[in-house]
């Protein structure tokens, strides 16, 4: 069964380049989402497994089979690589009822008619459309489109399933549980599978593994809990999920512990880290608001880090409350089960559930502005 | 669920599935899509380089192609300016297409404006009649014009008869230029009237809001923002004004006016020994200053990009109340439809079914179908009549089919040199049809394989020319729909297994139908009316509706003509409305 192997993956338009020496490995039959913001180059890194576009540098290599290769001028076109691939439109043939569009590919491949019936029956009732077959594409509704086009691109028993945002399309309610259905035939299929989505929950709850990418690089391959718990840059912590990122000086140093001197409110705190940063460095704590626990001045809880802080708004969004919290002259995002709270509190975090970056963080200055606050 | 039972498949084993993924067979690496784009590139490139090039190679060459042992020389080129007067040519012409480009926005811009912009009564009816051009050639205009308006024309003689004299002379500059400007006018009002529709109407609100009247707002918010549609109409109908010739031919025969048209035509066609060099030279230097004007309306239009600004959101526009001038506006669109176009075209037809068409004695007198007797009985007319239908016919179809394939190879595939298929298709637009005649003849005489002779003369060398003449619009009519249809189809397509041919005939060919069905209709209509660049094609056999006109104008048979134009512009109509009903019923189905 086949192996992806894709590297030192490049693309350029004239000066613009939006690819930039991307290189990863997908196992047989895993879930990969390729998840970043629009412009990142994840669909184009898509279309160059596809062949829809051509790579100005690299290789792709699927099962063994070279689909394309610069160095040696190799480049197989679509129609000869036996992928599967859904669009964000679904892009399903409006002319030809659902079964004709089943149809197609297996006319091309030569299917005798009688193994093509039982073939797209089959497939139609993998995704539970089967009654719908003498329908056109217009007939049906957004999410059962999504499934026919779902159907027509594991007919023909593919090598590899390619998806382009196929559940964007779709509203919010329906979106989750196509995700869920959706996970449920992959893992069924034990098919090879490479998603492509700017939504980070959807990345999180399908993958296998998760390649976050950005400005045409690939920042970070991990499962989802690894892209979640242990970023590996600013920008990967931002995108998925929520951060705030406190900017500081390191102080001292016990170990893995290093303490550190926030900039925002000269408080000094305690944060876990592997890496290795002399002192005197400038350095970013990153820390997710539900990492956070805020509880009410004069606190009693345990905890390493404890720190002064305003409570500016507080918000009930139905399974728990969203604190901006004022520390020093930057605004802090915490989410908490505990509601009612206003006036001064207490922030309290272990060592561990913080992240600690070399580099500054950059924030746009649009975000940089509503993030502080004049103390 | 089959495939859950099914075990892993391994690489080297066997294939369980009965069917293996396609393969397309690329004989020395170059495959079947890739053998279908190079074939419409090179393809268009002999179409369109076929005129073009004998027509310099001729202008330096000091005898005619079709003889041996010619040799280089320019004196083509002086001996134009010297012996043949081409300088008045040039001045005439100039004169000419000034005058009809200013006259034509003269007519277009208010009449777009007020269409668009203001409450008019029956504004929707104004604009289906600016329609009218595409079902009356300029050829049938003008003897409908001359009909009616000439110096023996059934208006002039009425004024005559009142006023004992007529205030204007059709056969002069200025009269060839109004008769064109009515011709072309609708082109403009096209171009004008889309931009005011799709300007924001808001700008309008907010001069309004700020305290503006209705003509302030016109004037100073309305007009400044046409400036690139002005502009941009006005060198086309510049450019075809140069090359146009019906108008000048008619008008300015009798009184010896030459235009750059007229001048080929006459030193080609009706001298008895042609000076092929300087006719060359002449084909040449029109050739130039077309190709220039175009380069320079790309560039304008590329530019106006930058001022248009059309927004996403429709704004329905709200139109302006102009008060008393309303009625003023209304009465000069009328007197512009009723005067330029019905009041010539009814006459025509009045004059077919007379004998003697004069105010002078009531042609209800003479009411008659001899006009069309002498057209039915006569086999050249019927022929020519045919020729006309089958040059159309066979004509529409072969040019859609070729601007389908040229759209999908410019704009729907990866071939790297789409954008040079895209300019072949649309250069002929800017070729003069007299010089596609002129070149196509000499190309006859150069083709290798005696391909010329098979072809010079016949009905096919008709279709040639006039093919290449409409493929610009068939293209412009059919790139849009096309891209349209959205790409992710094809790439469905393409990654079910399907290569770019099969992509087109599985896929795409079933939503290209429309289209290619309005590019019918529009390139038939087309072919229908052109004649230019048979004028020089022609040979007794075959004959087209123009050419046998002009032949039996220039004989002074009068009725006959207006019997040929009149069944012209039956048969117009009756296509037109036939395939109108067809495609609105394939649309309900």
């Amino acid at each position: 069964m086949p192996e992806v192997t894709v590297k030192n993956l490049a693309k350029t338009f004239g000066d613009n380049s939006v690819l930039r020496d991307v290189t990863f490995t997908i196992k047989d039959g895993e879930f990969f989402t390729l998840l970043g913001a629009s412009g990142c180059g994840k669909s184009t890194t898509l279309n160059c497994v596809a062949g829809l576009e051509q790579p100005t540098e690299g290789s792709i290599t699927v099962g063994g089979r070279p689909f394309v290769d610069t160095s040696a001028g190799v480049f197989l076109p679509p129609e000869e690589r036996n992928l599967g691939m859904v669009f964000q439109s679904y892009a399903l043939w409006p002319h030809m009822t659902i079964a004709k569009n089943l149809a197609l590919p297996l006319t091309i491949r030569k299917v005798p008619k009688e193994k093509q019936k039982t073939l797209i029956h089959d497939a139609l009732d993998k995704v539970g459309l089967t009654e719908l077959k003498n329908r056109y594409p217009h007939q049906l509704s957004g999410g059962q489109q999504q499934r026919v086009a779902l159907a027509r691109a594991l007919v023909y028993s593919p090598t590899v399933l390619l998806l382009d945002e196929p559940l964007s399309n779709l509203d919010a309610k329906l979106r989750e549980q196509a995700r869920a259905w959706l996970k449920r035939l992959q893992e069924e299929l034990g098919i090879t599978t490479v998603y492509v989505t700017h939504d980070q929950e959807e990345a999180l709850a399908l993958s296998d593994r998760i390649a976050v990418m950005e400005g045409g690089n690939m920042i970070q391959i991990g499962t989802p809990s690894e892209i979640y718990e242990r970023p590996a840059a600013p920008a990967v912590a931002a995108f998925v999920g929520r951060c705030n990122f406190l900017a500081g000086r390191v102080v001292g140093q016990q170990g893995k512990r290093y303490s550190i001197l926030l900039d925002c409110s000269a408080d000094v705190v305690q944060v876990d880290s592997d890496e290795k940063l002399p002192g005197g460095d400038s350095v970013t704590v990153a820390i997710r608001p539900e990492r956070l626990e805020v509880v009410p001045q004069p606190g009693t809880a345990s905890g390493t880090n404890h720190l002064k802080a305003h409570v500016l708004t507080s918000s009930y969004v139905g399974s728990r409350y969203e604190y901006d919290v004022r520390l020093g002259d930057q605004v802090v995002q915490v989410l908490s089960g505990q509601g009612g709270l206003s006036g001064e509190v207490s922030l309290v975090f272990e060592p561990a559930q913080a992240l600690l970056y070399a580099d500054e963080v950059e924030l746009p200055e649009e975000q940089r502005d509503l993030l502080t606050v004049s103390p | 669920m089959s495939t859950l039972t099914q075990p892993p498949r391994t690489p080297a084993g066997e294939h369980e599935k009965t069917f293996k993924p396609p393969r397309y067979r690329r004989p020395l690496g170059i495959g079947r899509d890739q053998v279908v784009q190079y074939g419409v590139l090179a393809f268009l490139a002999v179409l369109v380089l076929a005129p073009i090039v004998p027509t310099l190679y001729q202008s330096v060459r000091n005898r005619p192609l079709y003889e041996a042992g010619g040799a280089f020389t320019l004196s083509g080129y002086t001996r134009l300016f010297t012996d043949a007067g081409f300088g008045d040519v040039a001045l005439n012409t100039l004169l000419f297409a000034g005058l009809t480009t200013l006259l034509s926005l003269a007519i277009a811009i208010p009449m777009a404006i007020v269409v668009v912009r203001t409450k008019l009564p029956g504004g929707r009816l104004i604009a289906l009649a600016m329609q009218w051009p595409f079902f009356i050639s300029s050829l049938i205009l003008g003897f409908g014009w001359i009909i009616m308006y000439g110096p023996a024309g059934f208006v002039s003689i009425q004024i005559q008869q009142v006023f004992g004299g007529v205030p204007w002379n059709l056969y002069s500059i200025p009269g060839m230029a109004l008769t064109e400007a009515v011709a072309l006018a609708p082109i403009a009002y096209v171009f004008c009237a889309g931009a005011l529709r799709q300007s924001d109407a808001s700008l309008e609100s907010a001069a309004q809001v700020c305290g503006a009247g209705p003509l302030r707002i016109l004037m100073q918010v309305v007009v400044p923002l046409l400036r690139p549609p002005i502009v941009y109409s006005a060198i086309l109908v510049f450019s075809v004004s140069l090359e146009t010739l019906s108008v000048p031919l008619l008008y300015g025969q009798p009184v010896d006016i030459d235009v750059f048209s007229t001048f080929l035509y006459h030193n080609g066609l009706q001298s008895v020994d042609p000076d092929y060099t300087m006719l060359g030279a002449a084909s040449t230097i029109i050739l130039f200053v077309t190709l220039s004007l175009v380069a320079v309306q790309a560039k304008l239009l590329k530019d106006a990009a930058r001022f248009v600004s059309v927004r996403g959101k429709v704004t329905r526009p709200r139109k302006l109340d102009l008060g008393w001038l309303k009625w003023v506006s209304i009465v000069c669109i009328w007197l512009y439809v009723i005067a330029g176009a019905l009041i010539p075209i009814l006459g025509l037809v009045l004059r077919s079914f007379t004998l003697i068409f004069t105010p002078l004695q009531s042609p209800l007198k003479t009411v008659t179908t001899k006009n069309y007797e002498i057209v039915f009985g006569s086999d050249n007319y019927v022929q020519s009549l045919w020729n006309s239908l089958i040059v159309a016919g066979i004509g529409s179809v072969t040019i859609s089919a070729i601007a389908v394939l040229a759209v999908m190879v410019a704009r729907r595939s990866t071939f790297r040199f789409g954008r040079a298929v895209e300019y072949l298709a649309l250069i002929p637009q800017s070729l003069p049809g007299i010089i596609i005649g002129i070149g196509f003849f000499w190309a006859f005489a150069l083709a290798p394989f005696g391909i010329g002779s098979v072809l010079q003369g016949t009905v096919y060398a008709v279709i040639i020319a006039f093919g290449m003449r409409a493929l610009p619009s068939a293209f412009g009519s059919i790139a849009p729909a096309i891209m349209q249809i959205g790409g992710e189809l094809d790439n469905a397509a393409r990654v079910s297994g399907a290569d770019w041919v099969m992509t087109f005939f599985r896929v795409l060919r079933a939503l290209v139908t429309p289209a290619f069905a309005g590019a019918l209709v529009l390139t038939f209509v087309i072919m229908l009316k052109e004649y230019s660049p048979a004028v020089f094609l022609s040979s007794a056999d075959n004959n087209i509706l123009g050419t046998t006109m002009l032949s039996l104008w220039t004989q002074g048979r009068a009725g006959s003509v207006a019997a040929l134009a009149t069944l012209q512009i039956a048969i117009t109509a009756v296509f037109v409305a036939l395939a109108g009903l067809l495609m609105k019923g394939k649309h309900h189905a």
